[in-house]
């Protein structure tokens, strides 16, 4: 913190506290929070989800999201009080002095209207410059961020444009006026690990630049440690530990930040294909397929599944993985190629399938709140598939659903009676689980079942499966997009682009030089811890090599 | 641009297709009856030979189809045949009243839509205040009152109690435009008060919807006062909702109007087909009921088309 | 003038104790009322102010017989249910109210009504008195009583006709939700067909084919608004449809009967009822207006709509006599809405349409 002198403070928030409303009462969600934050300073917020670093990052503007009501504290800006100001002087200062990037560019940019009319509105507004004026300097802006097309690019509507041009869009329409201080809210969460970088980078250049103070709010560490000088760390509502950035990585001082570095260090022994040349257990033979009337999705995909074993199938979005997944279970008939089961060709509807073999292929769903029927209770939805598939009733269906809570570490008399929506996103996705174990399947489709959970939860569900894997002798096929989840947990990884498998292999091997370009794209465009790793792959591949520019 | 007309175009077509299978329904419904309409003409006591001979001077011996394609085939050019009660054709006794329900259906929208959207606007933008409940309870309580209840408060305290307004809306030849719409103010007021209600209401809620928008927070992040929000960003967003349910509103006028005729003794097509109704005079039941669902689905049409031309996303496709 | 004198005292009584005990809603009206009082006085006398302290009284006494009727509830009520009424809304607790007197009134009309629904006691047009609260109809009936019998009659008939559509267009929503394909197709497109005649239109055309028989109007009105139903289950269903737990029982091989009956209905009963209140209006308004057009339910049968038609002579003499039956449908129409805003509100996956 030595880099920037007392004197130089722009943000100093005391002992902020927030509440949100919920059941009818006010409960605290931020208890008593400080933040400094001096001029041309980067400071990251990052916790889980639940810890407060959006609600802070907008009551840094002086703003209270709906639902919510700043209770008492300090927020002064620039030597002015905001918790006494008026709403017309906190107004005021938004967009002009502090400005906002918001997580989704595509929702955030109103679909009516260009996006350089959007830029120059807070510009014109607070007659900082002429509407032409603001669309002159929207061009350099545009250019400096690297867009294509600056001088076009901003006479078009937001639908018109990809989703990582519309996030530097938004960095260039909050850099309109030219901040004091800018709050960049998970900027690149939504995005592609292939695009995120290049929206790094250019937001790293244009804050650099114009020496704009900002605070950068993430749930990715190895995304903060790229952006920020400073890294502050929250837990429910409250401020763990607060470091300079190299500090924070190298030395970690709290036990729960030393736990956020730990996660990523759970590795299992990788498994070989049975050498006794016994056949896989699902077989995908050169699919082809489309959706009705749409173009196709997946052009000749053929992968192996062996028992016992876990397949990662990886790609960013539009690559066809979970697609696969549908065609696979039987929801989505392939146009071409066929399924096996042991040798045996499944049908390709699932209509047409039989219950000996709908029960063999399982699925576990990314969001657990769209996966557990929220008005039916945990023992009929763990009980049902026993019920359907093995007849049982009374007392044994009851041990049976008892063993299944056991298997997934739920305690059964807790949990027997309970509703999913009373459950934390761990515990649903356990349940999740346990309700693909009561099929008593061999194999099992997990997609993207980790996603959506915090970190430490994900680590609890990863080392779940790997030990059901064990104990069961199940076969997963683990659709991700997050190659760290690929390196804890997979024997063998298929990488998936644009429908098509580019290459697919045993994962000591898929981690090894030479790789298929794409391969290699996108496993060196997964940020790491390194501070410095942003720099040095900026400077290895030069700028125009990364993101979009990359792919195509 | 191409998909665009082609979506136009598809929704015209499918529009057509949905009046022609009205028509069909129309017709054959009446076709359902037992007896036919030189039976009803003549009624009980005619004798075989009259009715076989009306049958034939009818063209009712004629197979269904095809007295269905001439039906059709005439009601294009507006010729609904002859109505069965007093012989004389329908299109000569719909026509004038036909434009009198229009009449009365523009005069009562003129006023009502700029009010309502207005109004919209005005309590999304303050919403939750003591204003905007009012509002609410008030509207609720002209929607749920039939048409016949507003039209006989305004009749007794307009007209009876205070005569400002004529509670018979009468129309003479020879009036002047100024006299026309003194006389069927009371009528117009009465679905004025109805449609406005409700066009409000969905006014605020189209735009209310519309505010939990990350782009809408976006906009109040950039500093843009309540109004401006409302007006810059939600409103051209809210088009689409707003047309149809300005259009949903002007179909209803078209329909809400038979009630308010008969309050009012007003001569439009209302009127005539309760008239109709009540003698089963089915020639021009049928041409009523073609001509009120003819306008009630070009409306829906309009609204349709209204809304793919105000989405950003057709208008300036990639 | 004593009149008046009292009323200001009152007013500004009343608002300085509200302001003395910290009151600040209660203050604000009550004082904003004395104001515009004032002004109300000045232009139109004293006929003008009773009139507003009549009105003033009345909303009085109705928020106090609403809150009553909440606490009431409140208290009867089991703990589940007695959280949610506690959020109910004044304008709610009245709806609720209106609604349990209205079905008091049908249920008990014979014993709550002082003469027959048919019976002619006197002349035509009797003015009212002791014995005739309403005064006598066009034919010398007691309009009170036929006012109490039309409760259980109209709106007996437009709770089975909503009941019917209901049955109807839930059904056809769910399975198309379901079923989806061509089967899904063929209902909306029936639905569009259905929807494109305007609904009045629609009733007039078949009553005058089908005669007027009351079971023949409950299958007329059942028909013309199951699509509305129809619609809103199909929207409902479909966004759970697309659930992954949905996927998760379609996978294991379940029927579509356990679909709709374990998995959707669960999920979409809110909605669905609310759904019932919004279409119950309609269907009573529609059914009034028939009545009111002299096809809907026959004479000597008691049912407003066709009292209001009956009576309607009335007016022209400066009597309010036809209003009574019009009112009672406005306020029963005007209570279910109250509710179902509420409902509406509750549950707030479902905007108003």
């Amino acid at each position: 913190m030595s880099k920037f002198k007392e004197k130089d403070v722009l943000l100093k928030i005391r002992d902020l506290r927030i509440d949100g409303f919920s059941d009818e009462t006010w409960v605290p969600i931020i208890k008593g929070v400080d933040l400094t934050l001096h001029r041309g300073e980067v400071m990251g917020l990052i916790g889980e989800s639940g810890a407060g670093k959006s609600t802070i990052g907008a009551a840094a503007m002086g703003y209270a999201r709906d639902g919510t009501r700043i209770s008492s504290g300090s927020i002064e800006f620039d030597g002015m009080e905001l918790s006494t100001a008026t709403e017309g002087e906190r107004r005021a200062l938004r967009g002009s002095r502090i400005a906002y990037v918001a997580q989704s560019a595509a929702a955030s940019f109103n679909p009516a209207h260009k996006l350089i009319d959007q830029h120059t509105e807070a510009p014109v507004h607070y007659r900082i410059k002429k509407r032409m004026e603001s669309q002159e300097d929207a061009m350099t802006l545009y250019e400096r961020l690297r867009l294509p097309n600056p001088s076009e690019i901003g006479f078009r509507y937001p639908h018109q444009v990809s989703g990582g041009q519309l996030q530097r869009a938004m960095t260039a329409m909050a850099m309109s006026c030219r901040p004091d201080l800018i709050i960049f809210d998970e900027p690149t969460t939504a995005l592609d690990v292939t695009t995120q970088i290049e929206v790094l980078a250019a937001i790293r250049d244009i804050v650099d630049q114009f020496q704009t103070a900002a605070i950068y709010i993430t749930h990715d560490l190895a995304v903060v440690a790229q952006m920020a000088d400073t890294i502050k760390v929250l837990l429910k509502g409250e401020e763990v530990e607060e470091q300079t950035t190299e500090k924070m990585l190298d030395d970690p001082q709290e036990d729960y930040t030393k736990s956020l570095w730990a996660v990523r260090s759970f590795q299992r022994p990788q498994k070989k294909r049975p050498s006794d040349g016994s056949p896989p257990l699902i077989s995908v033979k050169n699919i082809d397929a489309a959706y009705t009337g749409g173009v196709k999705v997946l052009d000749d995909v053929s992968f192996d599944i062996y028992p016992g074993m876990t397949v990662a199938v990886v790609g960013e979005s539009g690559s066809g993985k979970s697609t696969t997944a549908r065609v696979i279970t039987g929801l989505l008939p392939p146009s071409a190629g066929e399924i096996q089961f042991k040798g045996q060709t499944l049908p390709k509807f699932y209509k047409d399938r039989n219950r000996d073999q709908l029960r063999q292929a399982q699925m576990i769903y990314q969001m657990a709140d769209t996966a557990l029927n929220p008005k039916v209770k945990i023992c009929d939805i763990i009980g049902r598939p026993a019920e359907f598939y093995s007849g049982l009733t009374g007392p044994a269906l009851k041990q049976r659903v008892d063993e299944l809570l056991d298997l997934i570490e739920l305690e059964p008399a807790k949990y027997y009676n309970r509703y999913p929506p009373e459950l934390s996103g761990g515990q649903k996705q356990r349940i999740g689980i346990a309700r693909a174990l009561a099929a008593e399947p061999e194999f099992i489709i997990c997609d993207e079942v980790t996603s959506a959970l915090d970190q430490l939860v994900a680590e609890g569900i990863l080392k779940l499966l790997d030990r059901l894997q064990q104990d069961l002798g199940l076969a997963y096929m683990f659709i991700t997009h997050d190659l760290a989840t690929v390196r804890s947990i997979a024997d063998e990884v298929v990488v998936m682009q644009n429908g098509k498998v580019v290459e697919q292999g045993p994962k000591d091997e898929m981690f090894q030089p030479p790789h298929h370009p794409y391969t290699d794209l996108l496993l060196s465009s997964v940020p790491e811890m390194d501070p410095n790793w942003l720099t040095t792959l900026l400077e290895e591949r030069g700028v125009d090599n990364i993101g979009e520019a990359a792919t195509s | 641009m191409g998909d665009l007309l082609g979506l136009v175009l598809k929704r015209l077509g499918l529009g057509l297709v949905t009046l022609l299978v009205v028509s069909i329904l129309i017709f054959f419904a009446v076709e359902l009856l037992p007896g036919d309409t030189a039976q009803q003409i003549l009624g009980q006591g005619a004798t075989e030979e009259t009715v076989r001979a009306l049958r034939e001077q009818l063209g009712l011996d004629r197979p269904m189809v095809v007295r269905y394609l001439d039906w059709l085939s005439g009601a294009i050019f507006f010729d609904f045949g002859v109505s069965a009660i007093s012989g004389d054709p329908v299109t000569a006794s719909i026509g004038p009243r036909f434009a009198n329900t229009l009449f009365l259906a523009c005069y009562a929208a003129v006023i009502a839509v700029p009010i309502a959207i207005f109004l919209g606007v005005l309590v999304a933008l303050f919403r939750n205040t003591v204003f905007d409940r009012v509002a609410n309870v008030l509207t609720l309580t002209s929607i749920s009152s039939p048409e016949f209840f507003l039209g006989y408060i305004l009749i007794l305290y307009l007209a009876v109690k205070t005569s400002l307004f004529p509670a018979i809306s009468s129309l003479s030849e020879g009036m002047t435009f100024g006299e026309l719409l003194h006389r069927t103010f009371l009528p117009a007021l009465t679905l004025v008060l109805v449609v406005t209600a409700h066009m409000m209401r969905m006014t605020r809620a189209a735009i209310i919807n519309l505010l939990s928008s990350p782009y809408i927070e976006m906009a109040r992040l950039k500093g843009m006062p309540p109004f401006k929000v409302i007006v810059r960003h939600a409103l051209p967003n809210a088009w689409a909702p707003i047309i149809n349910v300005v259009a949903l509103n002007l179909a209803y006028l078209i329909t809400g109007v038979v009630l308010v005729e008969v309050v009012f003794v007003y001569p439009g097509v209302g009127q005539l087909l309760v008239d109709a109704v009540s003698k089963r005079d089915f020639p021009v039941v049928q041409a009523c009921c073609l001509i009120f669902a003819a306008t009630f689905i070009l409306l829906n049409l309009a609204a349709d088309v209204g809304t793919i031309l105000t989405n950003p996303r057709l208008r300036h496709p990639k | 003038m004593s009149f008046v004198l009292g009323y200001y005292v009152a007013l500004i009584a009343g608002s300085t104790f509200a302001a003395y005990t910290g009151r600040r809603t209660v203050f604000l009206m009550l004082f904003s009322l004395t104001l515009a009082s004032f002004i109300v006085g000045i232009i139109g006398g004293e006929g003008a102010l009773r009139f507003i302290a009549t009105a003033a009284g009345l909303l009085a006494l109705a928020a106090a017989v609403s809150y009553c009727f909440r606490e009431f509830l409140v208290a009867v009520t089991k703990p589940s249910l007695s959280k949610e009424l506690k959020t109910a809304p004044l304008t709610a607790a009245f709806g609720m109210f209106v609604i349990f007197t209205y079905a008091i009134a049908g249920i008990f009309a014979p014993w709550i009504a002082p003469y027959g629904e048919s019976e002619v006691i006197t002349q035509a047009f009797a003015p009212r008195d002791e014995n005739l609260l309403l005064g006598a109809d066009q034919l010398g009936r007691d309009i009170f009583s036929r006012i109490i019998f039309g409760a259980r009659n109209s709106v007996g008939l437009a709770l089975l006709a909503t009941t019917l559509a209901f049955l109807i267009g839930a059904f056809a929503g769910l399975m198309a939700a379901v079923k989806g394909g061509w089967f899904d197709n063929l209902m909306g497109r029936t639905a569009d067909v259905i929807m494109s005649v305007p609904s009045l239109i629609f009733a007039l055309l078949m009553l005058s084919i089908f005669g007027t028989a009351l079971w023949v109007i409950v299958i007329i009105v059942a028909v013309i608004y199951s699509p509305r139903v129809f619609r809103l289950t199909r929207a409902v269903a479909g966004n759970i449809v697309v659930m992954d737990y949905i996927e998760a029982a379609k996978l294991r091989g379940e029927g579509d009967w356990h679909l709709i009956r374990k998995e959707i209905l669960p999920n979409s009963t809110a909605p669905l009822i609310a759904e019932f209140g919004l279409e119950f209006c309609f269907v009573f308004l529609l059914i009034a207006g028939l009545s009111f057009l002299g096809l809907g339910i026959q004479p000597p049968t008691a049912d407003w709509g066709s009292m209001v038609r009956e009576n309607a002579t009335l007016i022209s003499f400066g009597d309010i006599t036809p209003l009574i039956p019009a009112g009672a449908i406005a306020l029963l129409t005007v209570a279910v809405n109250f509710v179902v805003d509420w409902m509406l509100f509750r549950s707030s996956g479902l905007k108003e349409v």
